[in-house]
């Protein structure tokens, strides 16, 4: 075979074999209940979260993210594969916010705690007040001590 | 209908007959009315400038009666973000696209004219083009009414303040990116034009318009190439200050969608070296330079569609609708007729006698492998929004995508690039010893190197095998291959350059050299940019306006300590204009009743004071507007107005309120002032700057001082722009950030290793595109002013 000819046909092998990979190897970011980051699991319908919150007396976390921002990816990699914060979040109630979806509630929910920029958190009670608010990136240590702030704040709501 | 408008249709119908009298020109070879093509195109670039100059024009006097204008522009702006304005959404940009462009085509009907049938068509495709973006600004207009936004506003209407320009584009670089980026489009119309025109040519059994126009296409695509790397670079280095982004390259879509069509441009200024009319790249060089366009208009699209949602994607509205179908139609012009040529045919000419290491099949697989880089960033780019619209699923492409697949490739370029100039100089025997020894390297240092801090990718986001593999890569790896490329290079051009007796030659050479040892230099910095750039936190508490804590604040990991020395607070617009947040009286007498109940500032010279028992009333210019000034106990009370002095008052406006006054605004003594001390809310803030000045220190010696801070946008969702303190080093950039509020400085020192190296590459790439642009004996820009242009490119070069 002519090297030319060869070359062209490694050509398309590779091309087919970088496009098939990589499609069905991307790592699902949401699906039809739950969106995932790093190696947790967050709701995606608020409503049934807030439902959720009542019944179990917990507050609610609400993570506002794109799928293009790169210090989402850092949270991805350093807080929530992080096995103390997991642990932590699962006092919470997760709920992760698209920005860039005006699906369902997002849209009101983005107006409601001012987020326009990738990535804040919001932590508030089932009734929707707001507790903590995390604007863009914070450490592993720096958010384990915002969710331990939140929980103090519920727990101390909750008394009065 | 108002200037613009206007002139924005005159162009349009210019511009049908220009096409219309081409296409006809072309179909029945007939060359009635050609005469006045060029004048109509000229009539059509300058009308068009003129629209551009009138949208201009509005934005720096802030004419808010233009929704465009209003939307994307404030008072408080300096004249410099002002112009940004023009291009800050997708009309105005596309004005500017649509004004180029139709300079392009205007300077190429002058220069070549129209000696051939040929030359007809591809006239005929790039006024086309030029066509539809002008019609695209008459389906959405930049210089649409206010009224548009104002559903029910009254005749006449003009809002005294503006929406402001979105906080990201107030950066010096997104200033001048923009206008480099589209001047590059639009000079690729033209390679497109003659690329399609070449195979609707061949179609209709008129023979190849591709040989003809070889010189031209060449010039034409390396002046585009070379505005475009300027543009990638600006784009690189702006997001470099803008915190948030990622550093100098994220794989943000926008990114991606502008370095897409560069790496194919790449390989179409390689693949058009070795163009043969009867052989090599007889059908391959013409389709890859229709194709470069289409790929622009395509990642424009998914971009500007509103297919990526980022905010990133200044603009998101209608026009991409009109996106998409241009998207089609250059589509099939520039890949799918050419494609369905190279079906009919029997394939290339045969040109190769089956022996490997030759020339031509190295710059086949160099022009191979960026058409696999440009794959990967166009596949990284379509393949979330093919997922999620056929399965509803949602997927990620992150750096890791883009990063591990485009690795490999590029360290294949590199030894690549290697080989083939040290085959170039020392023939087939001793090169392949050299790629052999350099090819080991390469593999070995990607596999058996140091630490797990060298691997690309050491927790690829899944468990695929193959990302495994590549995520283990160790990136040392780019050095033997670097080395060898730029050993390659240099060894070629010391053997070449003194050998070429002409100079024109001679620069051209000197030319290539840079551009390829400014790519290499630039791949080579950029991993270990991202893999060795160490960050560390320091806080400094008690930093209030009236005292500073100066002290040493260790940043805890590193050598380094900061010290605050200062600290500032402001708030924009300072002083403003009272035009610019209250109505005049002659304004309030043209609008009329329809003001009445609604709260308003008003400004003007005081003409009259009257005290009555509930209020004083106050008369401004002379005019039938009328202030009452009432106390909260009903109380005309004490008001310190005179006559003569400028009044600012804000209240319920209310027409037809007393005799002999058209309007009256009923205010409180709160709410009246004067221009240097207007009321409290009146003037809203729209920028609150804090910044801290600092020093930073290495091991206890002074790297560095300046002001870093953050810029809040009250007026626009709060959004906050961070300004970062960049001190160039030789090796390492030091980027200080800081964040201040409630009294305590947040500071992070970062260290960037070689910058230095990137922008020296970005010097050498662009200083050495412009050397061969102008110089190149066979296609150089200076060859046109020697000789006329039709007769250096008359003839078809038969040989190489």
């Amino acid at each position: 075979m002519k090297p030319r000819k060869t070359l062209t046909i490694a050509f398309f092998v590779f091309l087919l074999g970088i496009g098939y990979l990589s499609m069905h190897s991307a790592p699902v970011l949401s699906d039809d209940n739950y969106s995932y980051h790093g190696e947790t699991q967050w709701r995606t319908d608020f409503s049934e979260a807030e439902e959720l919150a009542s019944e179990q007396d917990r507050p609610i976390v609400v993570y506002f993210w794109t799928t293009w921002c790169t210090y989402c990816e850092d949270y991805n990699q350093y807080v929530y594969s992080d096995s103390e914060v997991q642990a932590e979040l699962d006092d919470f109630v997760k709920v992760a916010v698209n920005l860039d979806s005006d699906e369902g509630e997002f849209g009101r929910l983005k107006q409601q705690y001012n987020a326009n920029y990738p990535p804040q958190h919001v932590i508030i009670t089932p009734e929707g007040e707001q507790l903590v608010k995390i604007s863009g990136y914070a450490d592993r240590e720096a958010f384990l001590e915002y969710l331990a702030e939140a929980e103090r704040e519920y727990d101390a709501g909750d008394d009065q | 209908m108002n200037v613009g408008n206007v002139l924005l249709a005159t162009a349009f119908v210019v511009l049908l007959a220009a096409t219309g009298i081409l296409v006809r020109a072309y179909l029945s070879d007939d060359d009635r009315y050609l005469g006045h093509v060029t004048t109509l195109t000229g009539a059509a670039a300058v009308v068009l400038v003129g629209a551009l100059v009138q949208l201009t024009y509005q934005f720096v006097v802030t004419d808010y009666s233009n929704a465009y204008v209003w939307n994307n522009t404030a008072d408080y702006l300096p004249l410099l973000y002002r112009v940004t304005g023009v291009y800050a959404g997708n009309e105005g940009s596309i004005l500017l696209w649509a004004a180029l462009t139709a300079l392009v085509a205007f300077a190429a009907g002058v220069v070549r004219g129209f000696p051939d049938r040929h030359s007809k068509l591809v006239h005929a495709i790039t006024s086309g083009v030029v066509t539809y973006f002008v019609g695209m600004l008459l389906l959405q207009s930049p210089f649409a009414s206010i009224r548009t936004e104002f559903a029910n506003a009254p005749p006449g209407f003009v809002p005294t303040s503006g929406q402001g320009l979105n906080p990201l584009l107030v950066d010096p670089y997104m200033a001048i990116h923009p206008p480099v980026m589209f001047v590059s489009y639009a000079l690729l119309t033209m390679p497109f034009a003659i690329g399609a025109a070449h195979f609707v040519s061949l179609f209709r059994g008129d023979g190849s318009v591709f040989a003809t126009w070889r010189g031209s296409i060449t010039r034409w695509l390396r002046v585009s190439w070379l505005f475009l790397t300027v543009a990638v670079a600006l784009g690189g280095f702006w997001s470099y200050t803008v915190l948030g982004w990622g550093g100098i390259w994220a794989w943000d879509p926008v990114e991606t969608a502008i370095l897409v069509p560069w790496l194919f441009l790449t390989a179409t200024v390689h693949a058009v070296v070795r163009y043969r009319p009867n052989g090599e790249y007889r059908i391959l060089a013409p389709a890859m330079t229709a194709t470069v366009f289409a790929l622009a208009i395509y990642t424009t699209s998914i971009v500007r569609s509103g297919t990526f949602r980022s905010v990133h994607s200044f603009a998101d509205d209608g026009i991409g609708i009109s996106f998409l179908v241009l998207m089609v139609l250059t589509g099939v012009l520039g890949v799918v007729v050419p494609l369905a040529y190279w079906f009919l045919q029997d394939g290339e000419a045969a040109s190769s006698d089956g022996t490997w290491l030759t020339r031509d099949n190295f710059l086949h697989a160099a022009v191979l492998l960026f058409g696999l880089l440009t794959f990967v960033s166009l596949w990284g780019l379509s393949f979330p929004v093919l997922r999620g619209a056929v399965t509803g699923v949602e997927v990620s492409v992150e750096s890791h995508y883009f990063n591990l697949w485009s690795y490999p490739l590029v360290a294949a370029a590199l030894l690549l690039l290697g080989f083939y100039m040290d085959f170039d100089v020392e023939g087939r025997r001793r090169s392949r010893i050299g790629l052999a020894v350099f090819g080991t390297a390469t593999v070995a240092a990607a596999f058996v190197a140091p630490s797990e801090i060298w691997q690309l990718s050491p927790s690829p986001p899944t468990e695929s095998a193959v990302y495994g593999v590549l995520g283990s890569v160790r990136v040392l790896s780019i050095l033997p291959a670097a080395a060898y490329a730029i050993l390659g290079v240099t060894k070629r051009a010391l053997a070449r350059v003194p050998a070429t007796a002409d100079r024109g030659a001679m620069f051209k050479e000197t030319g290539i050299t840079a551009i390829h040892v400014g790519a290499v230099l630039l791949v080579l910095s950029l991993p270990f940019m991202y893999m060795f750039a160490g960050q560390a936190s320091a806080m400094a508490t008690g930093v209030t306006s009236e005292s500073v804590d100066t002290s040493y604040q260790d940043v805890a990991g590193t050598d380094y300590s900061v010290r605050v020395l200062d600290y500032s607070s402001k708030e924009f617009p300072q002083d403003p204009d009272p035009e610019s947040y209250a109505l005049s009286t002659d304004q309030v007498a043209a609008r009329g009743p329809s003001l009445n109940g609604t709260v308003q500032a008003v400004y003007g010279t005081v003409t009259d004071v009257r005290e009555g028992s509930q209020a004083t009333v106050i008369q401004l210019d002379g005019s039938r507007t009328w202030v009452g000034v009432v106390q909260r106990n009903g109380t005309s009370g004490d008001v310190s107005v005179q006559a003569g002095q400028d009044l600012i008052a804000r209240g319920r406006l209310m027409w037809n309120f007393v005799p002999n006054a058209d309007a009256t605004v009923l205010a409180s003594p709160q709410t009246i002032g004067s221009p240097t001390n207007p009321p409290e809310g009146v003037v809203p803030t729209r920028v609150r700057a804090d910044g801290v000045s600092l020093a930073v220190y290495e091991d206890g010696e002074l790297v560095t001082s300046g002001v870093a801070g953050q810029r809040e946008y009250p007026q626009q969702g709060g959004l906050e722009v961070r300004d970062v303190l960049v001190d160039r080093g030789l090796v390492t950039d030091t980027y200080v950030i800081a964040g201040v509020s409630d009294g305590t400085a947040s500071m992070t020192v970062k260290q960037v290793p070689l910058m230095s190296l990137l922008r020296l590459s970005i010097v050498l790439l662009v200083a050495g595109m412009s050397v061969v642009l102008v110089f190149d004996p066979e296609h150089g820009v200076r060859t046109l002013t020697g000789s006329s242009a039709s007769s250096t490119d008359a003839e078809p070069e038969a040989t190489d």
